[in-house]
Formats: structure tokens, sequence, C-alpha cells
């Protein structure tokens, strides 16, 4: 088990917040194209899953797997995307992003009066939380490397 | 199991065969008063649904005929126009059919070529070292297995969602595949497969599995 | 989690401290605007804001999934009345096309306690409300008219806000594509 990364991107694609635990592999790029291939990919994936989809669609795009990493995807109607990659072992993550947004980002960035609509999360408060959310997950776990 | 389809990339990512296999036709037809209830975009390729939907007529449906008088995108076929028929109070009641609409061809050829670097990027942007592309995609209505041979084949298969044994499916096609086409002299690499016996067998396979798992393993 | 100890528990917070606090701050920007026209923009703009922020903890409590007709729509803003002011409205008066539909209040706690003055009856006292909807549903892609018909406040039976359906925004596209 084990969380690797964790993206909130706006419905604008503007990246609020990222975070990494465990990742053994960089990308080679700097994080804000790293974010923009995220988010363009995921752009991509949206309207190809709208093509294909055989019936009408709800929920969408849920997560792919590869070999190695699974990534889950979840967006409320507000256009927030909440993007976290794990191991492909990793079960009930929909659940768990669901979770996050309630208990984490609604009631410590959307009620933050500081922050700003559509501007990263600066707030260490809310960082930390962020992170001892994922710490505490069932999910996260260490890697043996 | 139903399965909705299967696709087969090829090594520089164009699309060399696909065959549609169960795929529902959602169609509706309802009968309205003035003002209609439903939002409608009026474009000139084609009427969609954009908000209000009712009676299973959902949002993204398209038009395709008023009172049994086909819609050719923004005009209908005796050379009305689509939006001045369904804005005029003395036309009503109409009756209005639509559908979810279907994926043309070209559609097809742009999707497989759309999903090539989806494979890759989802590769790129791997947390962990030496990651392979996408080989599963599940979204809440379908799930797309894709298996890329050794060799930069690539095999989808498009199933109803939480589905498993579609890997041993698509080892199953591969086999096929390395058959009936490659074994047959007068297909050449590259180019759309147009083998009739492919497709028998192909179709057989596929009324197999929907049958039950178990056709799988024994193969 | 920490959420028990830093929320507000809702039963145990008076009603009368909102309906006070809301009526010195109206009182308050009448006396720091002058003009009653401001006051209405800017009641319906702070409201807006509040909007844009509230949807977020509505769809993360009730996780609504988003709305593709109007009666859908009007269902949930009947819901988040009842949770976030504890009052609810009846929906009436769909328009033919159903595109739009009053919300109507028996009693409204945001005027308890309040008469309006003869040289106010300009002022939308509680514009905020109508803000606030405007702001959540542009969250959520659909941009709408909101505004007062009937208020209590201005002698009317019943207080009436109407909402109007004007389009579906379209989801932003990154840069670079399209």
């Amino acid at each position: 088990m084990a969380v690797y990364n964790l993206y909130v991107f706006d419905k604008y694609g503007v990246m609020l917040f990222y975070n990494e635990w465990n990742r053994l592999k960089k990308s080679g790029m700097t994080q804000e194209e790293e974010a923009k291939l995220m988010y363009g990919m995921l752009y991509s994936i949206k309207s190809f899953v709208g093509k294909m989809s055989p019936i009408d669609l709800r929920d969408g795009f849920l997560y792919y797997k590869t070999n190695k990493y699974a990534l889950h995807y979840l967006e409320t109607p507000s256009g927030l995307k909440f993007v976290i990659s794990t191991d492909t072992a990793s079960i009930n993550v929909k659940e768990l992003l669901q979770q996050f947004y309630a208990k984490v980002w609604v009631e410590f960035v959307v009620r933050d009066p500081l922050w700003v609509p559509g501007t990263p999360v600066t707030s260490d408060l809310c960082k930390q939380k962020i992170d001892e959310f994922i710490k505490q997950s069932p999910i996260y776990g260490i890697k043996n490397i | 199991m139903i399965i909705y389809g299967v696709y087969i990339v090829s090594k520089s990512g164009g699309l060399i065969f696909n065959h549609d296999h169960n795929i529902p036709r959602i169609e509706n037809e309802k009968t309205f008063s003035y003002p209609i209830d439903l939002v409608l975009d009026y474009d000139p390729k084609k009427v969609s649904v954009v908000f209000g939907q009712k009676d299973g007529i959902n949002v993204g449906h398209v038009l395709v005929s008023i009172n049994g008088i086909m819609a050719n995108g923004g005009t209908l076929e005796d050379g009305r126009d689509v939006k001045a028929v369904i804005e005029d109070a003395n036309n009503y009641p109409l009756n209005l059919k639509f559908s979810r609409p279907r994926m043309t061809t070209n559609e097809k050829i742009f999707l497989a070529s759309m999903f090539y670097p989806l494979f890759a990027i989802a590769s790129q942007l791997s947390p962990e070292p030496k990651s392979s592309g996408i080989e599963v995609l599940e979204a809440d209505t379908f799930t797309l297995h894709c298996f890329q041979t050794l060799t930069g084949v690539k095999f989808m298969v498009i199933a109803e969602p939480h589905q498993t044994g579609l890997d041993i499916l698509l080892r199953r096609i591969y086999e096929l595949y390395s058959d009936y086409v490659l074994k047959n002299p007068f297909y050449s690499l590259e180019m759309p497969i147009r083998c009739e016996l492919f497709d028998n067998k192909l179709q057989a396979l596929l009324e197999q599995v929907e049958k039950g798992t178990t056709a799988l393993i024994e193969k | 989690m920490s959420r028990q100890t830093t929320r507000f528990d809702a039963k145990k917070v008076n009603s009368e401290l909102l309906t006070l606090t809301y009526g010195s701050f109206v009182t308050q920007m009448l006396r720091d605007y002058e003009n009653v026209d401001d006051v209405n923009k800017q009641l319906e703009r702070i409201g807006y804001n509040m909007g844009m922020r509230l949807i977020e903890d509505f769809l993360a409590r009730t996780s609504a999934t988003r709305c593709l007709e109007m009666r859908e729509t009007a269902d949930k803003i009947q819901n988040a009345f009842r949770m976030y002011l504890n009052v609810q409205p009846t929906i009436a008066n769909w328009s033919a096309a159903g595109d739009e539909f009053s919300l109507i209040f028996d009693n409204n706690p945001l005027t308890d306690f309040v008469e309006l003055p003869q040289d106010l009856t300009n002022l939308r006292y509680s514009a905020i409300l109508c803000g606030c909807i405007r702001g959540a549903l542009e969250m959520v892609q659909l941009e709408v008219q909101c505004w007062f018909v009937q208020d209590q406040l201005k002698g009317d039976n019943n207080t009436e806000i109407r909402v109007k359906f004007i389009r579906r925004l379209e989801d932003a596209i990154p840069a670079g594509e399209d």
C-alpha cells in the first residue's frame, strides 16, 4: 500500500495543491510543467471517456491503472478535481477522496477566509491537515526500497 | 458479461480494426407542447440537449427527427430550419425524437489516435520507475482494458464495468490476430484489417465469452 | 479528526445572533455608502462570494451530483435553505418552459425584528440570499438570474425569490488545447 502524490485542480486548470509521499521517480520536469501535462491528460481522458461510453455517463472517469501505479480521479460538480496516485492494490480510494473533500478541503481550505478561490493553498495549517489526513489513511504506507 | 467493442491500434497509432459488439441504441421520442421545456443548442452540425433532461432524453442527446421527418444537423430533410420550427408556437404539438450520438468511423479513428498519447503520458507521469502505459481505464459506465504487445500493437476491449478476465480475452484476441491476420499472406502490416475469417472467429470468441467466463480458461 | 472540535454545533449557536449581526451589518453599510443602490449591489456581491464557497460545503455534505435539469436544481436549493437557514421555502410558479421558478418563504430569519423605514423602500434587505444562490449555481456551471418578487418587509404576503435559468456555462479548456 502506498500513496505517491496528490493534485488538486480547480475548474480552470489551476493547480491549487500538490504534495508527494514516497515518490521514487521524478519526471524530470518542473512541477509547473508536470501539472500542466497532468491536467491536459485528464482533460483528454475526460473527453475520450465521454465519447467512448456506450451509455450516458454519470460520474465519468474513475481511475486508470498501469502495471506500476493507479491514478484515481474525483471531480465535484463545482469542477474541483482531486487526483491521487497510489499503488495498484489500494482499494476504496474514491471514498477516500470523497472524505478528503468533505473533511479536509471544505473544512480547512474553503472555510479559510484568507484563501482566495482560484489560488494555490499557502496556509501551513491546511498543508499540515492534508498531510495528516493522507498519513492516517489506510492506504498510506511506506514501501520498502 | 457484456462486451461493447474491440479496437486494434497499430504500432504507429492508427486504428486498424474495430468491431462494435453490443452497443445499445438509446432513442427516445416525446410529444411536446409550446414552449418546449428542453434547453437545446442549435449547432449547424447537430441540435443537442444542453439542459433540462427528462423522460430519458438526456443532456448530450442529439435531435434525430421532428414529426418523423429526419433532421440533418440544423436543417430538416424537407429543407426547413430546425430552430425556426421548434421556436414557432404554431407548429405545436411537436413530436421530437432524440438519441444518444453514436460514434462515426472518423470519430473512432480520432479517438484511437487520441489514446496513444494518453498511454504515453500516463507512463511519463508515473511516480514509480519503469511504468507501462494505461492497462485499465475505468469509468462508471464501462471499463477499457488495453494490452500492448512487445511489438507495439495495442488491443483494446471495452466492456461493462467491474469485469475480470478481460486480460485473458485480450490474449485470445492476440492469438486470433496472429493466426488469421498476420499469417494471411495478403495482409500488409499497419493496414486496416479486412479478413473475414478473423471477423468470424472474433465474433465467435466474444459470444462464447459473453455466455460465461469458463469458456475462456478452457481454451 | 479535529473536525468535531473546531466546528460549531449548529443547535447551540443562537440564530438571533445572526439576525442581529446581519441587521447591524446592513445599517452600517447604509451609513458607509449613503446610497441604497450601492448597498443593494454590495449585499448581492457579498452573497455571491459566500455562495461560491458554501457550494463546496453543500456538495461535500450531501454528495450531490451535477444537476441536469431545473427541477433537480430547485430541490437542491430548497434543501440548502433547510440546511443553512432552517427554513423550508415552497417551490412554485414554474414557467411553461420549465426554466424559471419561485422560492416562497413563510418567514425569513434575516428579517426577524426588522421594520423597514419609509425612506428605504428601495433597499433589498435580504439581497444576500439572491447573491448566494447565484454564486453557488455559477460554481456548478449554471448561470441564473435571481431577484425578489415579493418581500414581507415591504408589506407583501410572502417573501418570494425568483430564479431564472440563463445558460449552462462550458467547462474550461486547458491552455493550448481545443
